[in-house]
């Protein structure tokens, strides 16, 4: 079992929990063991990167440095935004030496171990859908999804800046189709699926970011997908909590269940109702996917 | 090589429609071909009524961008070998977020106002002139690095074309104008940096970005627009311009991850107690409340809260105080070492790349302040003194091109031959005296273009 610094991030941690509660319930079966990060904050979300980027650039490395501590080679997420933040102060940390000496001597002022730049930062899609993690993917998830159209939704973090990500072509990523695929499903295809869903300014700018969402909602329903799948919490929450308000500004009906990643492989798995937590969602999963439901 | 490509013709017709139609072309062509000469042989060999805008074939002019399979290029930067070893046909269209005009040609009228908006010139009235003649004003390396990046920008439109906040607001400024106007606010020259910034904040500013990061992804140039803008939110912060929603939407995740701030409605007073609010994770409590005021209260949001909290999604204003993140006294005295230390060098620094060294001779001629005699002595250059009949060089000979540019180089060669070893591209024989002519005119005025002024020295 591969032993991973566990970053569940603010979003799985709170409003949505059946993310991490899925995960943690799934994580052991394909292979990883997830070991909790009890020090780690927030990775301020692009917020703090875009307001106070030196503070974000020492924030993150003081994650990377308690994963660093912790003796694992992995810091492992759940969440796009997460995955970006920590990949870009990584990767700064790693290249400049010079950045690394500055920031390790404010860690130490702080009472921080420095950070050597020995971790990956690796998000939980890409752990499972390479190599023999992927076979076992498939055993575990044994294509039970059989007959179920998922439209996949990347989101933007995992995808883009490319080189900072990089784990696939950003114009043309297959990797929630193979977890899809793995599932037994079949994953729609759709323009929308490589674009925003507008929840980082959901709050600041309602209206253009529910614009946004529209845009997935409307061609996953066109397209007749029973579902949505994605790896970020953030799209998680705007498609399904935000479904409802973004109905109204188009004027029109989707009734769309958006499940999480973990939570459309733990369903193919088995994994628990009390872990996949359907109930928690505002929008209803609806019938064909709590039919499928282990209880 | 064949190349064979799907091209969208639009065509106006009277009554303002278009009549559209995804047009099958097959061209012949040699190995390297880009998408730009596939156009223009289509253009001048099959069909002379095909529209798109080219100008330099090298990727500075920035007229040519449109999409080859949903993606913005630029059609001179694209190599057709590799598709067409794969067996793809590729779909070509103009780019998105722009009207279409006639084909690949579209409507840039909007593009070039967002950007005149940003009164995309320098504006120094009240700034010393700190040369030693006190009539320049010297940049070191350092503060010119801060907006290299911004300074590469052609103009194309590769990133508005892809930019999904546009596509959900139109009226957003987008990242080719508000990266230009980071070039201008991270310019030490520029003086209307807290106007600007003020002109730049507004309803469909800085804080309408979602981040997408698609304008970084399709810039043929490195601008790296999304990271320009990042810039220009930390530069209001560094100005304490923080009063719209979205700045106040990122101050809460600061507060969070400190584990301090105030409690929504107390006018952003810490009172002793709130800080359960904030326990290291994002506090979701304070954070619909601190981003939107009063309007937090309107039936809209209200209603959303109460939906949301039926699904255990809105976490009760103690939960911070349960579970709060180790060790938050650590990010406290960072961030206190952090604001101490900052300094106005460090404003809105670039925190994507490393700091790449400029070339020696160009870092030696701008951070000193030598005189012109004593550059004279290092570079063998001649600085004129009188500034309006500008400036120029000395025959090569005088200049160590050896050392400026190590060894037996193209550059050497082609100075010394007075530039016939280059392939113009030209077709035609070249004039017999050509050789004669440009080491005449090398020999009077040195070899860079602009000379031509009597500017030596000696004369």
């Amino acid at each position: 079992m591969k032993k991973v610094a566990y970053y569940a991030g603010c979003l799985a941690s709170l409003s949505a929990k059946e993310l991490d509660s899925s995960t943690r319930a799934l994580a052991p079966q394909l292979d990883l063991e997830l070991v909790d990060m009890p020090k780690a904050t927030c990775c301020g979300a692009g917020d703090i990167h875009e307001a106070k980027p030196d503070f974000y650039l020492h924030l993150n490395a003081r994650v990377l440095s308690q994963a660093e501590q912790m003796g694992v080679d992995t810091l492992m997420t759940i969440c796009n935004v997460c995955t970006l933040n920590l990949r870009q102060a990584n990767q700064r940390m790693q290249a400049d030496e010079d950045v690394r000496e500055r920031v390790n001597k404010h860690l130490a002022e702080a009472g921080v171990e420095p950070y050597m730049g020995t971790v990956d930062v690796q998000h939980f899609l890409w752990l499972i859908t390479t190599g023999e993690r992927y076979e076992r993917l498939k055993t575990v998830a044994g294509g039970r999804l059989a007959g179920m159209k998922v439209a996949p939704f990347y989101g933007c973090q995992i995808l883009r800046p490319s080189k900072i990500l990089g784990f696939e072509d950003p114009d043309s990523p297959q990797s929630l189709e193979r977890i899809i695929e793995a599932c037994g499903g079949e994953a729609i295809d759709y323009p929308a699926k490589l674009k925003c869903c507008g929840f980082p300014i959901v709050l600041a700018r309602e209206s253009v970011a529910l614009n946004e969402v529209t845009q997935p909602l409307s061609q996953a329903k066109e397209r007749g997908a029973d579902c949505i799948v994605t790896p970020c919490p953030l799209c998680h929450l705007s498609l399904d909590a935000w479904q409802g308000k973004a109905e109204k500004q188009a004027g029109t009906s989707f009734e769309m269940p958006t499940l999480h990643m973990s939570q459309l492989i733990g369903l193919a798995a088995g994994v628990d109702g009390a872990d996949l937590k359907f109930q928690r969602h505002v929008t209803p999963v609806g019938r064909k996917i709590n039919d499928a439901v282990v209880r | 090589m064949l190349v064979k490509l799907k091209i969208w013709r639009q065509t106006p017709t009277a009554n303002g429609e278009f009549t559209r139609e995804l047009v099958d072309f097959e061209v012949e062509t040699f190995e390297e071909a880009t998408l730009l000469d596939c156009l223009d042989a289509i253009k001048n060999h099959q069909d002379g009524t095909l529209a798109y805008r080219k100008s330099c074939r090298m990727a500075i002019c920035g007229s040519c961008g449109m999409r080859m399979d949903g993606r913005a290029v630029l059609a001179c930067k694209t190599p057709m070998k590799e598709l067409v070893a794969k067996g793809r046909v590729p779909v070509i269209a103009p780019m998105g977020n722009m009207p279409v005009m006639r084909d690949l040609v579209t409507d840039m009228g909007d593009f070039w106002s967002k950007v005149r908006a940003m009164t995309p010139w320098l504006e120094r009235a009240s700034q010393p002139l700190t040369g030693p003649d006190g009539r320049e004003h010297l940049v070191s390396p350092e503060e010119q690095q801060k907006i290299t990046k911004e300074t590469m920008c052609i103009m194309c439109g590769c990133c508005v074309s892809e930019c999904n906040s546009m596509e959900a607001d139109p009226a957003f400024l987008g990242p080719a104008a508000l990266a230009k106007g980071y070039r201008f606010v991270g310019d030490v020259r520029d003086k209307r940096t807290r106007e600007r910034l003020e002109q730049y904040n507004g309803k469909h500013g800085v804080w309408d970005c979602t981040r997408c990061y698609f304008c970084n992804e399709r810039c043929p140039k490195g601008v790296d627009p999304r990271d320009a803008i990042a810039k220009l939110g930390a530069a209001m912060f560094d100005h304490g311009m923080t009063n719209d929603k979205g700045a106040k939407h990122a101050k809460v995740f600061i507060d969070s991850a400190k584990g301090r701030g105030p409690a929504p409605g107390s006018f952003g007073i810490e009172a002793p107690g709130s800080a359960i609010l904030y326990n290291g994770h994002l506090s979701e409590t304070a954070l619909i409340p601190l981003t939107l005021g009063p309007e937090a209260a309107l039936p809209g949001w209200a209603g959303m809260g109460i939906k949301l909290g039926k699904k255990g999604k809105v976490p009760p204003p103690w939960h911070g105080a349960f579970h709060r993140v180790q060790g938050l006294s650590e990010v406290r005295k960072l961030w206190n070492v952090l604001e101490r230390e900052e300094t106005a060098e460090r404003r809105g620094g670039d925190l994507e790349e490393p700091v790449v060294p400029l070339p020696p001779n160009i870092a030696q001629g701008v951070r000193t302040q030598f005189t012109p005699e004593q550059i004279f002595e290092k570079t063998g250059a001649v600085v004129s003194e009188d500034i309006t009949s500008g400036g120029g060089k000395l025959p090569p000979d005088a200049v160590d091109l050896g050392s400026y540019y190590g060894g037996d180089t193209v550059v050497q060669r082609f100075v010394a031959d007075g530039g016939l070893e280059r392939d113009h591209g030209l077709s035609g024989p070249v004039p017999e005296n050509y050789a004669a002519q440009q080491a005449a005119t090398i020999a009077a005025h040195g070899s860079k273009p602009g000379a031509g002024a009597t500017t030596s020295k000696d004369a």
